[in-house]
């Protein structure tokens, strides 16, 4: 079987604009519009610099609100439906809870404390088999629009052949050593 | 009777000095455009003053654009980007808040618990649509020879693991991503017997004997891709090391072997002196008597019980070649 090889695509100005996206100038006035309704399309440059193949990439989002991970989750699983990732496992790992006990007051009054806690929620999503350049496009539209509070870990596990130097052993070495 | 002059301007409200304490109402123009009311000494009191000073800048908040919106409007222009919560541009219905008493939370209008949130509202399913179409052309499709996760690892044994991290705060650095784990199945590798016992004395903890996994992690260098070529750089080198045969490695003994087998051991010395093999005889006898079925199946079984430990079918097979060689 001959070896399965991905050419990858790289943008031209080494940014990823959204290009083609071009919102409709209405006649109401819109606060929150402030680029140009004309946007260049970006050169997409294919070059046959082998791609590299990711096996896994496991997404996980930790924040203070459940609900904004729920919302953030249909984003991120949406966006990769879209551009044909398969999503394979979405999970809720366990919140942790930071708690801390201080006193109440400022002089005194042992008996009267106020208890403060933290709470961190998860959320996993892992994706599987892709490309280095899906990957980077994915990731980078997915972090772009993370919100705020929110932070994330992604571990990536790519896969490589066996090194051409490790394929055989040294002849010279079969053998007594030195 | 109040008089009053005023430029000839839409009136949009009345409003009544009904606290002033005068009895009949007085009117009172109010503008959309902040315009100087020229006004008559007479209407200015103490209360009246004050409230023509109120009112001299003051706009009508006129009509939220929610009501001018068209039901098959491009919701997309409307939130192109991440944007606190607008109450003026946002149709829905929405209420968030600790509820007053005996009625409902406080709804989108003046509502500062909206605000404090994140929203999605420019991250609709139609937006997201959008962005992956401009995205789609920077991305590459997946082989479709490598389906299966078991064609992956036959044709790319080696996986690499690094972490990214994301998040806010004074740096966007984050020690901890230089660490990379690269793990390799042993038997994906060209290694021959000794070479792979050798290999997995060399790594010691870094096997693991249920997956016959190999992994090295590496976070001595600063630079991830420092640290990937470092571990690659070990594996080459165990790799070469575990092929090589040194002059010590003769010594190696029954303890330092991995496995236990049969010849030669105290349980072969033992069964041999029990079948009658005295001290002065030869090789042949010897030889002769480990040829028999019952010897080698009473070695299959005692080699198996030491390698995999106890079990009911171990024993079993323990104590019918037990019988076998005894003659019981």
């Amino acid at each position: 079987m001959t070896e399965p090889r991905a050419v990858r695509a790289r943008s031209g100005h080494g940014t990823c604009n959204t290009t083609g996206f071009r919102p409709p100038f209405s006649a109401s006035y819109n606060p929150f519009c402030f680029h140009a309704a004309t946007a260049t399309p970006s050169s997409v440059t294919v070059t046959d610099e082998p791609d590299v193949l990711i096996q896994r990439l496991s997404l996980l989002v930790k924040g203070h609100s459940r609900a904004v991970l729920d919302s953030y989750e249909f984003f991120a699983t949406t966006a990769a439906k879209e551009l044909g990732v398969a999503v394979s496992n979405v999970s809720e790992p366990k919140k942790d809870v930071a708690r801390l006990t201080l006193l109440k007051s400022v002089h005194i009054f042992k008996k009267h404390r106020v208890q403060y806690e933290m709470r961190t929620y998860y959320r996993r999503i892992q994706l599987s088999r892709l490309t280095g350049s899906t990957a980077q496009a994915y990731l980078e539209y997915v972090q772009r629009n993370l919100p705020e509070g929110v932070a994330m870990e992604v571990q990536k596990t790519t896969m490589e052949k066996v090194p051409d130097h490790i394929l055989e052993p040294m002849r010279d070495d079969l053998g007594a050593g030195r | 009777m109040a008089s009053h002059t005023s430029k000839a301007f839409p009136i949009l409200g009345r409003i009544n000095q009904a606290g002033f304490g005068l009895q009949t109402s007085v009117s009172r123009a109010t503008y959309a455009t902040g315009v100087f009311i020229k006004t008559t000494k007479a209407d200015e009191g103490f209360q009246g003053r004050k409230f023509t000073a109120a009112k001299k800048f003051r706009r009508d908040p006129g009509v939220y654009r929610t009501e001018k919106m068209p039901l098959d409007q491009d919701w997309t222009a409307v939130y192109p980007t991440a944007a606190p919560f607008n109450p003026n541009a946002v149709p829905l219905p929405v209420r968030m808040g600790y509820p007053v008493k005996g009625g409902a939370p406080p709804d989108r209008k003046g509502n500062l618990e909206l605000i404090k949130i994140p929203n999605f509202l420019h991250l609709t399913p139609a937006a997201i649509k959008k962005h992956c179409e401009a995205l789609k052309p920077f991305c590459t499709e997946w082989p479709s020879a490598l389906d299966t996760d078991a064609k992956c690892d036959q044709f790319f044994p080696v996986k690499v693991e690094s972490t990214d991290y994301v998040a806010a705060g004074p740096s966007v650095r984050n020690p901890a991503a230089r660490r990379v784990h690269l793990s390799v199945n042993v038997s994906s590798l060209n290694l021959d017997d000794h070479a792979r016992k050798k290999m997995l004395k060399l790594v010691g903890e870094r096997y693991c004997k249920e997956t016959n996994v190999l992994t090295i992690t590496t976070d001595s260098c600063p630079l991830r891709q420092q640290n990937k070529d470092y571990a690659l750089y070990l594996l080459t080198v165990l790799y070469h090391e575990s092929w090589k045969t040194e002059a010590w490695e003769a010594e190696k003994t029954r303890a330092d072997m991995e496995e236990y087998s049969w010849e030669g051991s105290q349980s072969q010395r033992t069964l041999l002196h029990l079948l009658g093999l005295r001290e002065g005889e030869g090789k042949e006898v010897q030889e002769q008597l480990l040829e028999r079925s019952e010897v080698q199946a009473y070695k299959d079984s005692v080699t198996r019980l030491k390698n995999e430990g106890d079990g009911e079918s171990a024993i079993l097979q323990y104590k019918d070649a037990v019988k076998s060689v005894l003659g019981l």
